[in-house]
């Protein structure tokens, strides 16, 4: 019987639990988390937040989840070392436990910019546990009805329109020119800056926060420009960084994340690494990189989790992408979506419609796509992404890709897709 | 486990599979109250003409199940039992990370009600609505075949 030990309570360590005792009925499973919850939705929070969603509906395995698989969940305990020569994690409260096979799977945390004084008033919060939505909510009767969010990334946005939704007047401070600049190019980030705007969303662009003001309790900020916005509540959005501290330490090779080769395996052999702490090949870049999002974690996490048991399973890595919606406008990027100007041998295929708010572009490198954005009409995105996977040349449906009607049947037998539909 | 395949040589766009889809699923069933129906009612099967031919697309229910992992919500689970792909619409909150990563686009979004659309077999029927409409019988309700090794 073998011991098997995931460090992380979220959708990589439970989609890895899922994938182990799938493949091992018998042997120990023990998940250790420093939260206090069973596995939730994180991506929920800021819809809870928002109070479009319970907190019934934001639990992602119930308690008797763990029960039913045999999974000893450790919660409120912190993994702080991990001995690779011993196979030995050892706790904050000392307990150590030993391993054949461990999976880090920690994921990240937010980023607080140090330069930024005041950090530590009452009233900052960083939106990325249930704990955090919790407290930001039970804070809300008391604050006045104003907040400002520092970044305008996909939390930070998501903040806005949460705490929007909850009726305070929000103002999200933006230092560079566009809001997304991870995952959108100017015209798809004005798309969504006009719907946020026009539903009260104030957003301060080319503006970055230079203190917290307030002597204990948060009474505003000041932007680097020297202008002061009174607020009692302030959400940091400045991005996350992953949680490889306990990787590091353990001298497993890192760069942003934990580095993994195509097992998911770190440079250790027995560890493996996979969800927002997990760096691995980047499809559409063709680098290595951490892309942190839960079908990637849920991916990588199953696959980790086949390879602990002795499965060989093969991780052909991943691609960036996101989805997501403000009031009515769907936005979903893919890859590589802005073509930087040192690039001449990549091509931009779009097509704008104001009328109808539908912007789509894709980018080519030698007739392949390796990225796309799709903004008010996402119907066809997952046949592009299914493209930039499988790094299929395009070149002859290069004046079909964007029409209204291209489709599955344009493309069938040209991906990996295995499943039968016409006969 | 059964599911359904088109014969796309015998499909002549008609688009009765369409129709007859989202009536099956509408709240009255007839067409001339269904059209009224302050959610009405889409169709989950869309016929598409490329190369000349015409293509219905519908959900796979895909082994791979993509769709499940990405919901970050799990309003999208893999029945055990019958290998069904089920959408819980009480959790869903139309984050379209499904329709992100369907391979066959054959998820799309119902932005009216932030809900995807995507084929549930008639699950509740004896065959799905479109196999009995199809007035060329270019839709199979038959066995999965057996996958190939």
């Amino acid at each position: 019987m073998k011991q098997f030990v995931i460090i992380g309570n979220s959708a990589a360590g439970i989609a890895a639990a899922e994938s182990i005792r799938q493949n091992d009925k018998s042997s120990k499973i023990t998940i250790i988390s420093d939260e206090g919850y069973a596995a939730y939705c994180r991506c929920l929070i800021s819809y809870y937040l928002a109070g479009e969603v319970s907190e019934e509906n934001v639990v992602y395995r119930p308690e008797s989840f763990y029960k039913e698989n045999n999974i000893e969940l450790l919660l409120n305990k912190k993994a702080l070392s991990v001995d690779a020569d011993k196979n030995r994690v050892t706790l904050a409260d000392k307990s150590q436990i030993g391993y054949d096979a461990l999976l880090i799977a920690t994921g990240a945390s937010p980023k607080f910019p140090q330069g930024i004084k005041g950090l530590k008033n009452k009233g900052v919060f960083g939106l990325r546990s249930l704990k955090d939505a919790k407290d930001i909510s039970g804070l809300l009767p008391t604050v006045s009805d104003s907040a400002c969010v520092l970044g305008g990334g996909l939390v930070g946005l998501k903040a806005g329109y949460a705490l929007n939704k909850r009726g305070l007047k929000v103002k999200v401070i933006v230092k560079s020119s566009q809001v997304l600049s991870q995952m959108l190019d100017a015209c798809a980030a004005g798309l969504i800056q006009s719907k946020l705007e026009e539903n009260g969303i104030e957003i301060v662009m080319g503006a970055d926060a230079a203190q917290i003001l307030g002597d204990n309790q948060v009474k505003g900020i000041k932007l680097d420009s020297g202008k002061e916005i009174a607020c009692s509540l302030v959400i940091v959005g400045k991005g996350v960084s992953p949680n490889i501290d306990i990787g590091k330490e353990a001298k497993l090779k890192c760069a942003e994340g934990i580095l993994t080769d195509n097992h998911l395996q770190s440079s250790v052999s027995g560890i493996y690494a996979a969800g927002d702490v997990c760096e691995n090949i980047d499809v559409s870049i063709g680098k290595t990189a951490v892309n942190a999002l839960w079908p990637v974690a849920v991916e990588q996490g199953r696959i980790a989790g086949a390879n602990m048991t002795g499965k060989a399973c093969l991780y052909d890595g991943s691609v960036g992408m996101n989805s997501i919606e403000f009031f009515g406008l769907p936005v979903i990027s893919l890859g590589v979506y802005e073509i930087k100007n040192d690039a001449a041998s990549l091509e931009k295929l779009e097509m704008f419609d104001e009328k109808r708010g539908i912007y789509k572009k894709l980018i080519l490198k030698e007739g392949v796509i390796i990225g796309a954005i799709m903004a008010g009409d996402i119907r066809n995105s997952g046949l592009f992404l299914s493209l930039i996977r499988g790094k299929v040349n395009v070149a002859v449906l290069k004046d079909k890709l964007l029409l209204e009607n291209f489709s599955y049947p344009h493309i069938a037998g040209m991906t990996k897709e295995k499943e039968q539909m016409y006969v | 486990m059964k599911n359904l395949y088109y014969v796309f040589k015998k499909c002549v766009g008609c688009k009765t599979c369409e129709l007859s889809c989202a009536l099956a699923h509408s709240q009255s069933g007839e067409l001339s109250e269904a059209l009224k129906e302050i959610k009405l009612s889409l169709p989950r099967t869309t016929v598409f003409a490329a190369t000349g031919e015409n293509y219905p697309v519908s959900c796979r229910h895909c082994k791979e199940q993509k769709c499940v992992s990405a919901c970050m919500a799990k309003a999208l689970t893999r029945d055990a039992a019958t290998g069904m792909v089920l959408h819980d619409e009480n959790r869903c909150v139309g984050c379209w990370m499904c329709v992100m990563v369907c391979p066959y686009a054959a998820i799309r979004p119902n932005r009216k009600i932030k809900l995807p659309l995507r084929c549930d077999r008639c699950k509740d029927k004896d065959q799905p609505a479109c196999v009995k409409a199809c007035p060329t019988r270019a839709i199979l309700w038959e066995e999965e075949p057996e996958p190939k090794k």
